[in-house]
């Protein structure tokens, strides 16, 4: 054992006591009360309303993540096949947004689709409409807004597998005949998937974990799981239930992320033995 | 003149990344103008200017409180995570040994974790051992959100640093921590500033744990948050462009101390 391994030491530390050890809590204080119970699973499988929420969670985080590749992917392809000039100042422009908090990006979409807010604003002086219209507080805000803070972390994973593929693959693949839609189909896309791949699991994961946003921009039926912990622990102070919902959404996520690890290492496969 | 079908597509390529930035930036750009309103609503354009939110937001003593606890908190958990990162990143970079990989990943995993799993543990955790609502604890917490960041960052910059150089100069007779100081700190240097001003960041606008942990000691994100709830004063407006403001340069800042280090080796080699 090197010395020099003592150094790991306090991240080790840090990690298992600040960030391992509580989740293990989590686990414990859903199903025991002091003593053994399984009445907060009886609980959130008895109503309708809890399962609705997990649905709508697991629906809204995985339209979110498809959004942000249909929207990423080709704004990576883009940056990564610029000029080595002005790639650092167009990645600059997606690390922006990244940086400024959730909590400013949420309010910036209530003071742009709010009743008062700007889109009504200039669009009822234009004269395009005369009543303003009833934007935020719905479930398309709820994706916009998710999306608009997720894009730019699924664009960075893309773009960093993408500077990496060797032009060589595709132009040996267009000499061989293939025509460009071919190449990008068979070759281009194939490789870049690692990116796409791993964009698309950071995004769900923080999606299921999200309350942010669906509060302050989403309607009473945008409810997300992370709304119903915080309801639960704020308003009922049920930190028992709390923990148990808790722990749903780390097995569900948990399950989801192994299932799309599952299936498209499958396709992968497929695509290369054809 | 014949047009080359490549040079069509490639310009409504620009075009739709111009639309992609401005979807991204348009939001936080118009808060800006917001902000300097003159009525009691959200307005815009703004028919008057005036620097009133400004004021309420500097004069606001419960607004210059939590901010002051944002900014001591950025600050002890940036510096505990670069610190403890920086050393993890150091270890993993010299030292091979079995399992290194499951370590980074375990090393990692705060990002995995949803933040709002963690909000809720640290909080059952921390209420068991009655150190809930104590600053400390948030600092600490914060401190192990934040520090898988430097780990990374510092442990990129060392990919391509030569271990010889430091045991030349032990060899040389330096100790440890001088051969630390004078060969390897110089040349992680960028990294570590870098990460701490990326750790203080995230730190300063975190609002889910601290929300479950901190209690009474509002943050400058919680105050924020309660605030938007109950109604949309232009005063956010103002704070929220004051953050936007220091976010950039200060995003800006680090960027240019990377860019300025990676030409730095890239002329050494």
């Amino acid at each position: 054992m090197q010395k020099s391994n003592l150094l790991l030491l306090p991240a080790i530390s840090l990690t298992l006591i600040i960030i391992i050890f509580p989740v293990f809590e989590l686990f414990q204080s859903s199903f025991f009360d002091p003593d053994f119970t399984t009445k907060h699973l009886e609980k959130f499988f008895s109503k309708k309303l809890y399962l609705k929420v997990l649905i709508n969670t697991v629906k809204i985080s995985i339209g979110t993540t498809f959004l942000c590749f249909v929207l990423g992917y080709p704004t990576a392809y883009f940056i990564a096949h610029s000029g080595k000039r002005f790639r650092g100042y167009f990645l600059f422009l997606i690390l922006l947004p990244f940086w400024i908090s959730i909590l400013i990006r949420s309010y910036s979409w209530m003071a742009v689709l709010g009743i008062e807010g700007v889109i009504n604003t200039i669009f009822i002086s234009i004269g395009i409409i005369d009543k303003p219209i009833r934007m935020l507080y719905t479930t398309g805000t709820v994706y916009l807004a998710m999306v608009q803070i997720m894009l730019p972390i699924m664009i960075l994973t893309i773009y960093s597998t993408m500077i990496r593929i060797e032009e060589d693959y595709i132009k040996a693949a267009r000499i061989l005949g293939a025509n460009p839609f071919q190449a990008f189909i068979k070759i281009y896309f194939p490789l870049s998937f690692a990116g796409v791949a791993s964009g698309s699991i950071i995004i769900f994961i923080l999606s299921m974990g999200f309350f942010i946003t669906p509060a302050l921009v989403g309607g009473k039926k945008d409810m997300m799981i992370g709304n119903l912990i915080n309801f639960q622990i704020n308003q009922l102070l049920n930190w028992g239930f709390a923990s148990f919902i808790g722990l749903v959404l780390l097995i569900t996520t948990l399950i989801i992320v192994l299932l799309f690890v599952w299936l498209t290492k499958f396709k992968i496969e497929n695509r290369f033995e054809n | 003149m014949k047009i080359n079908i490549y040079q069509i597509i490639n310009f409504f390529y620009k075009i739709y990344y111009w639309i992609v930035i401005i979807f991204l930036l348009f939001p936080l750009i118009v808060v800006i103008p917001i902000s300097f309103v003159d009525s009691k609503y959200l307005q815009f354009p703004p028919k008057s200017f005036s620097l009133r939110w400004y004021e309420n937001y500097f004069n606001d003593a419960n607004f210059f409180v939590s901010t002051l606890n944002s900014i001591y908190l950025g600050f002890f958990s940036s510096i505990i995570a670069t610190i403890v990162g920086t050393m993890a990143a150091l270890a993993l970079s010299k030292n091979n040994f079995f399992g290194k990989k499951i370590l980074i990943g375990f090393l990692i995993s705060p990002l995995i974790f949803p933040v709002i799993i963690l909000g809720l543990g640290l909080y059952i955790f921390f209420s068991r051992l009655n150190l809930n609502e104590n600053f400390l604890s948030l600092i600490i917490a914060h401190a192990a959100l934040v520090m898988p960041f430097s780990l990374v960052i510092v442990l990129t910059s060392l990919i391509n640093f030569d271990t010889t150089l430091e045991r030349a100069a032990r060899v040389m007779g330096a100790n440890a921590f001088r051969a630390f100081w004078n060969v390897t700190f110089p040349y992680i240097r960028p990294a570590v500033i870098s990460s701490a001003l990326f750790s203080f960041f995230i730190s300063f606008d975190e609002l889910v744990i601290a929300l479950f942990i901190s209690g009474k000691i509002w943050t400058l994100p919680q105050r924020i948050w309660q605030d938007l709830r109950y109604e949309i004063d232009p005063t956010i407006a103002a704070v929220a462009s004051v953050l936007i403001i220091i976010t950039f340069v200060g995003i800006l800042t680090g960027t240019l101390i990377q860019k300025r280090a990676e030409k730095f080796i890239g002329n050494i080699k």
